[in-house]
């Protein structure tokens, strides 16, 4: 039983931090908890989950959200498999390659959201100068609601692909190459190949990248509350942001334990949809593969 | 040659009290000046430099008055001051607070109440309106620096006199505009923020209505005057009185268009009176103003912004903390403020002195609307209802909604924001 | 191949431009910010990195303390997760494997969701403005990942040097000195990088944990810096703040590059 103690340890401190605030949640939530009762739970039934359901705000942010995260993600699979075919063959330099594309993904979100607040400024930054220097209009990414969010896909774009593209890298590397190499001397084109042979083997890769991405994706605080502020007009707010201003801002904890614990079921539904899906992908596919 | 080790461990300790001692001196020297620190927003911190310099040198070798300065986001400075408040932090003594967050801070517990420090004879000092929005619940606990109200600009060379009525101020609108002296009749703040509660909480009241009464705790959105303000608003626009892109204003551009003439009215605070009388100004000379609007026997109403100091309750040098806000709050302080910064006194003293009536002869309708000031819903949950209100009355204002529905709307939403934060609505 | 290598080439710019123009801005004078295209006198100035580095406090202490969180929480979490990752590779196959799917499940949450019963436990135990307490959540949070590497790793280790240690006589604290951690450096060295960078990078936690000026992590300082100043056009000091909070970390990557990438890699094909 040397075992269990050893372990013991880890699951404490696994228990504290994902365990306990969870079932906080929820009992915060049946309360109200906020500056109004000078941070005492009383118990208030579903007043929460009524205005939760009820919170324009609210589902405005998850609707932005998701539409942050399903950009990001979707761009970041594209770009990642790419970039992961490109370092996939040995060359010169690629311990060097491999690492400067790292850099954008080991850097703090805070650091670089400064700078790309900078990059997107309206009408200073070296976007705005290249297209006044052509003779347009100055964008004003940042400025307008419509457009602000996809600067912030952009930015998460540029830091998390890295990521992915190590992810897939590592997919790549496990297909041994003698199955290409053998589809190949059938005749079969470079692209026929990689549709029939490395994809389908890569799937499970991509699968779970596109999974831990949206699932984080879902997250995203620190981008959008340094780059953006939520704004302009909350349209690039995220659903973690609202829940940070209902608790640090509005000093409302009842109801931002019902915004979290409210996202969280969302999320479990989105994340089991998505494994449901892709379970019954590779079951058609290896269905496909054995005929 | 070798030190024993007792020996040595005997003169290091010895060296360490020598150390020591030396490194408190100092400190001994220096605690007989009591350091105060109080945190300001950006603008605040840079225009009372020179006041902070006089009371340091007033009070030399007893209190010693440190600035910090916040950030210009007057928003992020509350969320700064909260982070270290909600760990039971007070990394300063004192705080310039804006009038709405008072309701929030008083109740969270984080503040000194300052009965004991004023008393009636101060509070009778104040020009009448500035004592509004700085207590809660019965309690004093803040103490004003500078005043702001809303203000209806209007120009007094296409008009003699400025309306009194929503509808005299459509009607000269409208006559102005047919008659191609202006191509827009009133610009205001549209935009989805905290001004467009301002601008709306002038017209609810002016309707005769009230958006929040603390007293019971109901709101009146969605009755009557409410409806019909939002509706006001909303027909400003769709009869152009009010250009579509006034929904994407904020102060600065409001004063752009009504300072190039391009319109006959604007609400505004009284910063843009100076802005408009510069040199370089087209309508400088052309500009009076007024009251904003109400029905007939109705008080106009005047939104109430002001900015006041609040003592933390975790300070260790009260006292010092309320001779410095005194010093700052003072006439002689309050005159410098105004003649060089241009913000509204909250003295009165200032408002009957003669020599600066005939300077700045504006002041007389300041103190006017100072008297009129209203204030937003005194509650600790405003920050939550203004954001509801705003994007209500934004749909209304862009078209997307009726007035009617978005107002429905807001109530709800403030009720049940209301009752699932632990109050009790009516 | 030109293809290829054009592709490269777009790829290294794409991932470096905007630190390159971080840096650009940063030895450029306010007035060159604002007008780029003309001809200044004035274009080129240290004044940015001379202001952000005697701030007070100084740039640097927050560094500092972002280090200091980082190593005790890259210690706390090796030593609490070395034994659970033995354990857990001792464990039956089917065990392990639900085990597995629950650490995955806990490393896919996004933990900014923990945020607000995290600063409840910092508001009733005083564990607020401390860097120290500071590490016990990144310690907690680093554990999924830490135990999912290193019992990928014990399993790989040949069962028959532990039964030889064992009949040797060699207790279990012996043994993990002299035997396991010895053999297990790699793997301990790419998950001690990755909990260190994570830390590092933390933000939501570090914000709601430290209000102190003089204790704030670096991305926290940098959020700060953000909203602080009265310029319309202060990102001339944003740059070199950006800049210097980024040199530690580019160092951290160049160097340690090996063990971050096996690291996700092997993380990857466990997970």
């Amino acid at each position: 039983m040397i075992l269990i103690a050893l372990l013991l340890p880890s699951i404490i401190f696994l228990g504290i931090v994902f365990g306990f605030p969870l079932l906080s949640y929820l009992w915060l939530s049946l309360h109200a908890n906020s500056v109004l009762t000078s941070f005492r739970s009383i118990f208030n039934g579903w007043a929460n989950w009524n205005r939760f359901i009820h919170d324009y705000r609210y589902w405005q942010d998850f609707l932005q959200t998701i539409r942050f995260s399903v950009a990001s993600v979707g761009i970041e699979l594209l770009l990642g498999l790419i970039i992961a075919l490109i370092l996939h063959r040995p060359m010169k330099f690629r311990g060097w390659i491999r690492s400067s594309s790292l850099i954008p993904w080991a850097l703090p979100t805070t650091v670089m959201a400064l700078g790309w607040r900078w990059i997107f400024n309206s009408p200073f930054g070296p976007i705005d100068q290249f297209t006044t220097a052509l003779g347009a209009q100055s964008l004003n990414i940042l400025g307008n609601p419509s457009t602000a969010w996809i600067a912030t896909v952009y930015s998460d774009v540029w830091k998390t692909t890295p990521f992915v593209a190590l992810i897939l890298l590592a997919g790549l590397q496990s297909i041994p190459a003698d199955l290409y190499e053998a589809c190949r001397l059938e005749g079969a084109s470079a692209s026929s190949c990689f549709r029939r042979i490395t994809l389908p083997l890569l799937m499970p890769y991509i699968g779970l990248a596109a999974m831990f991405r949206l699932a984080q994706a879902f997250g995203v605080f620190d981008l959008i509350q340094v780059m953006t502020g939520g704004g302009p007009a909350s349209s690039t707010e995220s659903i973690a942001l609202y829940a940070y201003l209902n608790a640090l801002r509005f000093l409302d904890f009842g109801y931002g334990a019902t915004i979290i614990i409210g996202s969280f079921i969302l999320l479990s539904i989105l994340v089991a949809s998505c494994w449901f899906f892709v379970h019954l992908f590779n079951r058609k596919r290896s269905i496909m593969i054995t005929k | 040659m070798m030190f024993s080790r007792r020996k040595f461990s005997s003169l290091l300790l010895g060296l360490i009290c020598l150390v020591a001692l030396i490194s408190t001196t100092p400190a001994l020297v220096a605690s007989q000046i009591e350091t105060i620190s109080i945190l300001m927003p950006a603008p605040f911190a840079d225009s009372t430099v020179k006041l902070v310099d006089n009371f340091n040198t007033l009070y030399k070798n007893q209190i010693h008055l440190n600035v910090i300065r916040g950030p210009r986001q007057t928003e992020s400075m509350s969320d700064l001051a909260i982070s270290s408040l909600l760990l039971g932090d007070t990394p300063f003594d004192g705080l310039l607070m804006d009038i709405t967050w008072l309701p929030k801070y008083a109740r969270a517990g984080w503040l000194e109440g300052l009965d004991p420090y004023f008393d009636e004879t101060d509070i009778a000092d104040l020009a009448s309106g500035a004592e509004k929005g700085n207590d809660f619940e019965g309690t004093l606990y803040r103490w004003p620096l500078v005043a702001d109200m809303g203000l209806l600009f209007w120009r007094t060379d296409l008009m003699n006199t400025p309306p009194k009525t929503p509808s005299e101020l459509v009607s000269i609108s409208n006559q102005l505009q047919t008659q191609g002296k202006v191509p827009w009749g009133y610009v205001w703040q549209g935009r989805q923020y905290e001004g467009l509660s301002c601008v709306y909480l002038e017209m609810i009241d002016g309707f005769g209505g009230d958006w929040f009464d603390v007293n019971n705790q109901s709101l009146g959105l969605n009755e009557v005057p409410g409806v019909e303000a939002a509706q006001w608003l909303t027909d400003l626009i769709e009869t152009g009185i009010s250009p579509r892109a006034v929904t994407t204003f904020a102060e600065p551009e409001a004063l752009r268009n009504f300072q190039s003439g391009e319109s006959a009215f604007m609400r505004n605070w009284p910063y843009a009176w100076a802005e408009l009388q510069k040199q370089d100004s087209p309508v400088r000379g052309k500009i009076g103003i007024s009251t904003m609007v109400s029905l007939p026997g109705v008080e106009p109403a005047s939104t109430l912004g002001s900015w006041g100091f609040t003592l933390l309750r975790g300070s260790n040098h009260k006292d010092a903390v309320i001779k410095a806000i005194k010093y700052l709050t003072s006439a002689e302080a309050q005159r410098v403020m105004f003649i060089e910064h241009g913000y509204t006194p909250t003295v009165k003293a200032l408002y009957e002195d003669l020599e600066l009536i005939q300077d700045y002869p504006h002041l007389a309708l300041l103190s006017r609307a100072l008297n009129n000031a209203v204030l937003r819903p005194e509650t600790p949950i405003y920050a939550q209802i203004s954001d509801v209100l705003q994007r209500s009355l934004s749909a209304s204002l862009t078209g997307e909604e009726k007035p009617k529905l978005s107002m429905n709307r807001a109530d709800r939403s403030s009720e049940q924001i209301l009752v699932a934060a632990g109050g009790t609505p009516s | 191949m030109k293809f290829k290598s054009s592709l490269i080439v777009l790829l290294l710019v794409w991932s470096i431009m905007p630190l390159l123009w971080q840096l650009y801005t940063s030895f450029s004078t306010d007035q060159a910010l604002v007008t780029p295209f003309a001809e200044l006198s004035e274009r080129w100035t240290l004044d940015h990195y001379r202001n952000v580095i005697s701030s007070d406090p100084p740039f640097f202490m927050y560094l500092a303390n972002s280090f200091f969180v980082g190593i005790i929480s890259t210690l706390l979490t090796l030593f609490v997760a070395l034994p659970a990752a033995y354990s857990i590779s001792k464990l039956s196959r089917k065990t392990s494997n639900y085990v597995r799917v629950i650490l995955v499940a806990c490393a896919l949450f996004p933990y900014v969701l923990l945020f607000l019963s995290l600063l409840e436990l910092a508001r009733t135990f005083s564990l607020g403005n401390n860097l120290i307490a500071l590490a016990l959540p990144y310690t907690a949070l680093s554990q999924p990942l830490a135990v999912l590497l290193l019992s990928s790793a014990f399993v790989s280790l040949p069962s028959e040097l532990d039964d030889a240690a064992r009949v040797e006589g060699l207790s279990l604290i012996k043994r993990f000195r002299w035997i396991y951690i010895p053999l297990l450096s790699p793997a301990i060295a790419s998950t001690a990088i990755l909990i260190f960078l994570f830390s590092w990078n933390e933000y939501p936690i570090a914000l709601t944990w430290i209000s102190d000026n003089s204790k704030l992590t670096l991305p926290v300082a940098m959020a700060r810096i953000a909203g602080s100043s009265i310029h319309s056009v202060p990102y001339g000091a944003y740059a070199a703040a950006t800049v210097l909070g980024a040199i530690p970390l580019i160092l951290l990557v160049i160097v340690f590059q090996k063990p971050i990438v096996s690291g996700l890699t092997s993380g990857a094909i466990k997970g």
